[in-house]
């Protein structure tokens, strides 16, 4: 041990490759760090391609229920209620939206029922400025075209620096949602009370993850995992 | 023991070099080319606001592989053993908290990352003490380094070593 310490005291003349290495290993980990943030902006970017032919639909007004565990409500009053669980991130709603989505839109657009979207946020930080931005295009009335469109985008993997608030408005901006208090809304996070009373309601609602549909009120319990629109739309009718 | 020690101890190096330096390079060269699932990873533990743990996530598989390499080859050993033994210590602790929190992750060390299904619950908690025990052997190594950096095959060598024989 001694022998090794003085080797090394002697080595002080050797500053030189010392101080070489740090910047090299300083100069490596910046160009790699950078050459990373680079290429998922440049990933991001392209994953907006999707969005370049989304058509836009009329708006449709939605009220916040405080007391139903703020869900976003459409339709209020009508005969069949079909309440829907979802968190942005979660990649088997994107599942569902994916297989149902165009049926729900329509139970809203023609008033066929009355919907209840709850927004979660258990899936982290990018769950809840994704939630956020979700109750300030519903005040906007393009809660559906947003909510539509921020799952045509969903990132593989969650809280990866993807719903960002730039990220986020330009969803919004692509779902019809260009005004200043839209853009406003996101980057303030003025709906983070909805947004943590809807994640509070869920042991109220025993709802344990996501998606959780329920029709009037009773829990729908799926036999196929892929959200077959078949069997959605009979377990709707029958309800 | 300490006859074992000296007779050894280039060879205790060598090994301690190849241990640490290959595990850091292995981590760092695995998650280097997929950063979102790095950024991912780090933001997963919930210890830092989002933007920094993205940047970490993006910066921290470069410095593996840098470390990983000095090491290997041997050059600047101990300051090199020394930030090693820090990044062990950081994982360590990163970990402990999670666990404390108690949060289900996967640690994200060789890639993925992310949140578990809280029915794997018991594998996760499995799964740290794992993580810590192996960081911690690491860290060790990374210790020995910063004591005898100078052992078999490596490009530095001590200044002095001809006058001292």
């Amino acid at each position: 041990m001694a022998k090794q310490a003085k080797a090394t005291k002697s080595s002080g003349g050797d500053n030189f490759t010392r101080w070489l290495v740090i910047g090299m290993v300083t100069l490596v980990v910046a160009t790699g760090a950078i050459f990373s943030v680079v290429g998922e902006k440049s990933k991001a970017n392209e994953s907006f391609a999707i969005l370049s032919d989304f058509k836009v639909g009329p708006t449709v007004v939605s009220t916040v229920d405080d007391a139903n565990g703020a869900g976003i409500t459409f339709n209020n009053g009508a005969a069949k209620t079909v309440d829907i669980w979802e968190d942005p991130q979660c990649p088997v709603c994107n599942t569902f939206e994916q297989a149902n989505g165009e049926f729900v839109e329509d139970l809203v657009r023609a008033k066929k029922a009355k919907v209840v979207y709850h927004v979660l946020s258990f899936l982290g930080n990018e769950s809840v400025s994704a939630a956020n931005a979700a109750y300030c295009a519903a005040d906007e009335a393009r809660y559906l075209d947003f909510h539509k469109a921020m799952y045509l985008v969903q990132p593989v993997l969650e809280n990866s620096g993807f719903y960002s608030t730039e990220n986020l408005i330009k969803i919004g901006s692509y779902a019809g949602l260009t005004s200043q208090s839209f853009i406003d809304c996101v980057t303030k996070g003025s709906k983070l009370d909805k947004v943590r009373a809807a994640y509070e309601s869920m042991g109220k609602y025993n709802v344990q993850g996501t998606p959780t549909v329920f029709f009037n009120g009773k829990l729908w319990e799926r036999k196929n995992n892929a959200f077959l629109p078949e069997e959605f739309t009979a377990a709707f009718e029958a309800s | 023991m300490s006859n074992l020690q000296t007779k050894y101890q280039p060879f205790i190096t060598l090994l301690c070099r190849l241990l640490l330096g290959g595990v850091l390079l292995v981590a760092g060269g695995l998650k280097a080319f997929k950063p979102s699932e790095s950024a991912g990873a780090v933001a997963a533990y919930k210890i830092l606001p989002t933007d920094l743990a993205h940047l970490i996530g993006y910066a921290l598989p470069w410095l593996e592989i840098a470390l990983g390499i000095l090491l290997i080859i041997g050059l600047t050993t101990r300051l090199a053993a020394i930030a090693g033994t820090a990044v062990m210590i950081i994982f360590i602790a990163a970990i402990i908290s999670v666990w404390a929190r108690g949060i289900l992750i996967d640690c994200g060390c060789f890639g993925g990352g992310g949140e578990v299904d809280p029915s794997k619950a018991s594998e996760a908690h499995r799964a740290y003490l794992m993580e810590i025990l192996r960081d911690l052997g690491l860290a060790l190594s990374g210790i020995y380094l910063y004591f005898f950096p100078y052992g078999r095959l490596s490009i530095e060598k001590p200044l002095h070593n001809i006058e001292e024989q």
